[in-house]
């Protein structure tokens, strides 16, 4: 199983999966008509449950008019151009027609809080609960014998068409014994094998259920790993980050119902319309570092005036993912905001790798070749360190000039 | 039989026995793990920082600042703000604030014949993870805080965003769980003053009434906080009689051999942990004379829990006045904490009652960390003759949808837990 796991983390590094925006117009003409027909289908099969989207909006205070707003920005989300609009609206629509099941393995519940709105911007929330949830362990009111009734009915009803969403790793370790559920005592391996079998897509939520989190932290003692390390023979989405973002989680949802297909995903299963940016290439705080103006010490001025924060040990350069644009609690805030860097927290090993903040030359990550501005799998999880040292020369130099001109002495 | 007891926060099974129609034994197990302490182990202190929000997504604050204040503990001597004390008690009393909304609202609720609310559940939890964000980036799993202070470096528009969130929250409680002006708190105090109040506690409190449940799922009686605020106090308190001599090193952990959670006693006693022992610590009049009328049971347990959340939401209040945003955010130790070979204790008042972490720090590296959770306390089994806190307050019931109800007023937090 290492040996996978090692051959997960190479295939990151492979030139394979460029991020492309712009697909040309009769892809997406083509698109575009696929879609319609898929929606018109979902339309003509009628709602598995009865929540009507636009009464549940108005219900919760938001207007037509910040609606579209958030039907522009999830459009451009999923990078799709602007024609779309409308299609993504209908999709928003049509989410109940889309059977969900979510499984809570080995975990801290912190996805499902995301879910349970700690955070996530405001319409996100209201289109998961639209959502048909047919199965979610710590949302529903029955409990026991009641609530395995309920899953198997699930399965049963749906079978083939729903789509499984996990939180949490599997332990392997002790056949499993370090995590089981149910009176029947079943290990989560074998509940996450019985309920992926039928299900049309598994998205694994958090960097748990991707790659292992921080139960797989060394020396890993449950023997931790993630959904794709067991789970074969279906399409797998991962979501990581711990939290993951509800932004991310609808997003997945929502293109499902609009092409009935998986997002494009990067090597690592992580779709690309969220994973196919580093933190770095949209952080508020990216004229600074171009600038060359770091923070150097917490607390120091450059803390005071939000400087970034490279040289405190941000990951930000060499993780993908959309905080820096989608931020957390309805976009009040997120990490490197309040002038915490990044963790990388979206990235395999992070728990390992870049736990604290601890500055690129201290943490003892291998040193590979590459540049700062380089795409998503030329930078790979070693490759990303690449970026460290190139930022690490221009940190330096940018310094440097910096206190020339400072003190004129050039 | 076994019945199983799901949710709301992980998975804990109760497998009930019984005798003369009442039960008579009940096992408390939780089924799953991670040993994030042994995690921990031979990893970089601070890296403790980033893993152990993550032992919860729940409570994963309370964490946090546990863990920075045991880090700190390992100094002699080391200098923090008041400025980043006050930030660090906010985000955390926001925390817990969150926390009590949800449990009432999700948890409570449907035994009551009521449906779940998530609606007024997630409105005020929703604003104070805004107001977690304001200082901590985000919530869940924040780690803003570090030894020395805090990273943020606060402006005045930042505490007016957190005093409208604060403001808001108020609001919603006082249109919605008691209808009284916060400001009014005062009194109230006793059941009685209670009597002209409306609203959903006060529904749900005569509905306990209304079933004759006031006096179920008593227990010892025997209560205990470890955590010190400006707000809580420690001590313990045992048939009402308050003391605050307490030893943090007399309380211990016992492996299980049916659970992986670990009982935790002190002097080898069990005690409730949670916002029902606070109050007695505290002598809070209202739960006071709610104890007086109805001892430790789910009336008094449920009133203690929400009655906390108007409190702490003025206490917030005093915090934020308090500030003074001159100071600095972060004051550099001295030592690096690796260069320390040092023991660190902390305890914090989580939602759920007090959470304990100790590390010990030998060699730049992490030789030994110990979490005890609330949960611990207030749920994990005893045996036959030394029973735990929720065992003894479920043991005599009639039927298990009661005895659900009575763990359920304790909260369950398996994630944490177990960890």
């Amino acid at each position: 199983m290492s040996e996978r796991i090692e051959g997960v983390k190479k295939l990151f590094t492979s030139k394979s999966t460029r991020v492309e925006t712009n697909r040309g117009e009769s892809y997406y003409a083509d698109l575009f008509e696929k879609c319609q027909a898929r929606l018109k289908e979902l339309r003509e099969n009628g709602p598995i449950n009865r929540l009507d989207f636009s009464e549940v909006l108005s219900e919760n205070g938001v207007d037509r008019r910040d609606f579209m707003k958030w039907v522009s920005a999830t459009t451009a989300m999923l990078m799709l151009p602007p024609m779309f609009s409308p299609l993504v609206a209908e999709a928003a629509e049509l989410m109940n027609r889309a059977p969900v099941i979510w499984l809570e393995l080995q975990d801290c519940a912190g996805n499902s809080e995301a879910l349970l709105r700690s955070d996530g911007p405001k319409i996100d929330e209201i289109v998961l609960d639209i959502i048909s949830l047919e199965f979610h362990e710590t949302l529903q009111a029955a409990s026991g014998f009641q609530a395995e009734k309920q899953l198997d009915d699930a399965i049963e009803t749906f079978k083939g068409k729903y789509l499984l969403f996990v939180e949490g790793s599997i332990p392997m370790g002790m056949n499993g014994q370090f995590g089981t559920i149910g009176a029947g005592a079943e290990t989560f391996y074998d509940h996450l094998m019985r309920v992926s079998k039928d299900a049309a897509a598994v998205i694994a939520v958090g960097s748990c259920a991707t790659f292992g989190g921080v139960p797989a932290a060394s020396p890993n003692p449950t023997g931790a790993v993630g959904v794709m390390d067991v789970v074969k023979g279906k399409p797998i989405i991962n979501i990581p980050a711990c939290p993951a973002n509800p932004a991310n989680m609808v997003g997945v949802v929502l293109h499902y119902v609009l092409t009935g297909q998986v997002p494009e995903l990067d090597s690592l299963l992580r779709p690309k319309f969220a994973f196919g940016y580093r933190i770095h290439d949209n952080c508020e705080r990216r004229a600074h570092f171009d600038a060359g103006e770091y923070v150097e010490e917490w607390g120091d001025e450059g803390a005071k005036n939000n400087f970034c924060l490279y040289k405190m040990g941000c990951k930000g350069p060499m993780t993908f993912n959309n905080c820096s644009i989608v931020r957390y609690n309805e976009a009040v805030n997120w990490p490197i905001g309040v002038g915490r860097g990044c963790i990388g927290c979206s990235e395999p090993d992070f728990w390992d790798k870049y736990a604290y903040e601890r500055p690129m030359a201290d943490a003892k990550i291998k040193a590979p070749t590459g540049g700062v501005e380089k795409s998503v799998d030329e930078f790979g999880l070693g490759l990303l360190t690449a970026a460290g040292i190139g930022i690490g020369i221009h940190a330096v130099a940018s310094a440097v000039a910096g206190k020339k001109e400072d003190g004129g002495e050039a | 039989m076994i019945k199983l007891i799901e949710k709301i926060e992980g998975e804990a099974k109760l497998n009930f026995s019984f005798k003369d129609n009442k039960i008579d034994d009940v096992s408390v197990d939780f089924m799953s793990t991670r040993h994030v302490e042994d995690i921990l182990k031979g990893k970089t202190p601070l890296d403790a920082l980033v893993i152990n929000p993550r032992v919860c997504g729940i409570c994963g604050h309370a964490h946090l600042i546990a863990t920075v204040r045991a880090l700190e503990a390992c100094y002699e001597d080391i200098q923090i703000s008041n400025k980043a004390k006050i930030i660090r008690e906010l985000t955390l009393t926001f925390e817990l604030i969150q926390n009590h909304f949800k449990w009432f609202y999700l948890t409570i609720f449907p035994f009551f014949g009521v449906k779940q609310e998530i609606a007024k559940a997630l409105y005020p939890t929703q604003l104070m993870g805004k107001a977690i964000a304001v200082f901590g980036g985000q919530y869940p799993h924040t780690s803003y805080a570090i030894v020395g202070g805090v990273v943020c470096e606060v402006t005045n528009m930042d505490i007016i965003k957190v005093q409208r969130y604060i403001d808001e929250t108020t609001d919603f409680f006082e249109k919605n769980v008691l209808s009284i002006q916060n400001s009014d708190l005062k009194t109230l105090n006793t059941l009685n003053d209670l009597s002209h109040v409306k609203g959903d506690l006060r529904d749900i409190l005569k509905k306990i009434e209304q079933n004759d449940w006031q006096n179920l799922g008593k227990s010892y009686d025997r209560f205990i906080a470890f955590g010190e605020s400006s707000y809580f106090k420690k001590g313990k308190s045992i048939k009402t009689r308050v003391t605050q001599n307490l030893a943090i090193d007399d309380v211990k952990e016992t492996d299980s051999t049916t659970s992986f959670a670990k009982s935790v006693h002190y002097h080898d006693q069990y005690y409730e942990v949670g916002p029902l022992a606070r109050a007695m610590i505290g002598k809070n009049p209202l739960i006071k004379d709610a104890h007086r009328r109805y001892g430790d049971s789910i009336f008094t347990r449920i009133l203690a829990r929400v009655y906390e959340i108007p409190q702490l939401l003025e206490h917030t209040k005093i915090l934020i006045e308090s500030l003074d945003l001159s100071e600095p955010s972060y004051i550099k130790p001295e030592v690096d904490i690796s260069q320390l070979n040092a023991v660190g204790i902390s305890a914090v008042e989580a939602a759920r009652g007090t959470l304990i972490h100790k590390v010990e720090i030998e060699d730049l590296k992490i030789k030994s960390y110990e979490i005890i959770t609330p949960t611990q306390w207030n749920l994990c089994g005893g045996h036959e003759q030394n029973l735990g806190v929720s065992q003894k307050a479920m043991i005599g019931l009639d039927n298990v949808k009661l005895a659900e109800m009575v763990f359920k007023t304790f909260d369950v937090c398996s994630v944490c837990t177990t960890h």
